[in-house]
């Protein structure tokens, strides 16, 4: 079973597709969560699901913008996509039946 | 550089350059992505900083979650790093008596009479086979703690190397305890220089060079570890009996009277100083068993 933060690198992979690299998902995470996203938590992530089969990188082209460094690039892989769909399947059905959204804070009696 | 202000006052630029120092503990490619992931992003150097840092740390600290650096650590760079700092000074202590006889007072009448030949060479067979026992003890426990600890070696490294040099720092070995001896060690050279040149050139030395080797992915072809093996039981065995009055009598010994002295000394012929010369072995051991496994995995693998 995967854990959040790595649903949340595997779903942002595969929706930048061809330009997923560090910095895009990065971005892409701190987009969807409105969290920081640290270059720690990121790059040991990858390299864990880059252990378990889950993901392939390498390393791409430089560009200007970058000063001149190279990206590393991410694509998920077949394992990944299953994993990442598993994943999905099991929060919607835990969510089944459960509206979060307006529910009222629990308050202090 | 992009994502950075085109105007950098002084702060900026040695910050940045702190940044570059911080990433220089990561991988190559690793470096140069990140480093491209932040340019990109325009992150402050605050940011960066606390963002290099961090996965430097978390980079730094994956090796410790095996169990090998920690063996590489508590069983053989503390333990082999203060007996090693105790048995060097010992011996060059023991060695810089003779030494000093022979420097001061050569005369080429030591070869006429058979006595005195005798015990030149004795002298001298004894100094060269310590010598060789100190670098072969040293080059296989560096070798073990290179193939342990092989991502974090420069920690292991460090820890080794302040345990040889600063183990018998502020002792006073037997020998030059001896009122006999005071006209030796009067001199800065037999009491300071050459405790300090020996451990160097005969145990920090071969141990680092132990460890460049244990470093590589692959081990010692095992006939080569088992010529390690023969050479190191053979002469542990022949300075076992040296090896256990180092112990005793090599490190703080500030009153021959004194309790802890006279403690010390009846520890002498106990078993775990009995046991002491069959743990300088295992080192040598681990290089064998490691040779032994790869020459096994590499059968498998053809098989």
């Amino acid at each position: 079973m995967l854990g959040e933060f790595e649903y949340l690198l595997l779903s942002a992979s595969a929706r930048l597709g061809a330009e997923a690299y560090g910095a895009a998902i990065r971005q892409d995470i701190e987009r969807a969560t409105g969290r920081r996203c640290s270059v720690g938590a990121l790059y040991t992530t990858l390299d864990r699901l880059e252990e378990k089969g889950l993901i392939e990188t390498w390393m791409g082209e430089a560009t200007p913008q970058r000063g001149g460094r190279s990206k590393r690039m991410v694509r998920v892989t077949a394992k990944g996509t299953r994993e990442a769909a598993a994943f999905y399947g099991a929060v919607v059905r835990a969510s089944a039946g459960v509206s979060w959204q307006g529910s009222p804070r629990r308050s202090r009696a | 550089m992009a994502g950075e202000p085109a105007a950098k006052p002084g702060v900026i630029v040695m910050s940045w350059r702190l940044v570059d120092q911080v990433a220089r503990l990561l991988e190559p490619d690793e470096r140069e992505a990140v480093r491209g992931d932040l340019a990109e992003l325009g992150v402050s150097s605050a940011w960066a900083l606390w963002d290099i840092s961090g996965l430097v740390a978390r980079r730094q600290a994956r090796p410790w979650t095996d169990w090998r650096p920690w063996i590489a650590l508590v069983g053989l760079a503390l333990p082999f790093g203060m007996i090693l700092s105790i048995v060097s000074s010992s011996w060059a202590h023991r060695h810089s008596v003779y030494l000093w006889l022979y420097v001061n007072n050569w005369t080429w009448a030591y070869f006429e009479s058979p006595g005195s030949r005798r015990e030149f060479f004795t002298v001298t067979a004894s100094f060269l086979t310590d010598s060789l026992t100190l670098i072969c003890w040293a080059w296989t426990i560096g070798f073990a703690l290179g193939s342990l600890s092989r991502r974090v070696i420069w920690m292991t490294r460090a820890l080794f190397s302040l345990v040889l040099f600063g183990g018998a720092l502020g002792s006073t070995p037997a020998a030059v305890l001896n009122p006999a001896h005071a006209e030796v060690f009067s001199l800065t050279f037999y009491r300071v220089v050459l405790p300090v040149i020996l451990p160097t050139v005969l145990v920090w030395l071969p141990a680092l060079w132990g460890m460049r080797r244990g470093i590589r992915p692959t081990a010692l072809p095992l006939h080569q570890a088992m010529l390690w093996a023969a050479a190191v039981a053979t002469l542990t065995l022949w300075a076992a009996r040296s090896l256990e009055m180092s112990v005793i009598a090599g490190w703080w010994f500030p009153l021959a009277g004194s309790p802890a002295a006279i403690a010390r000394w009846e520890w002498r012929g106990s078993w775990p100083l009995r046991l002491l010369p069959l743990a300088m072995m295992w080192p040598v051991g681990y290089l064998v068993v490691s040779a032994g496994w790869q020459r096994w995995q590499n059968r498998t693998l053809i098989g």
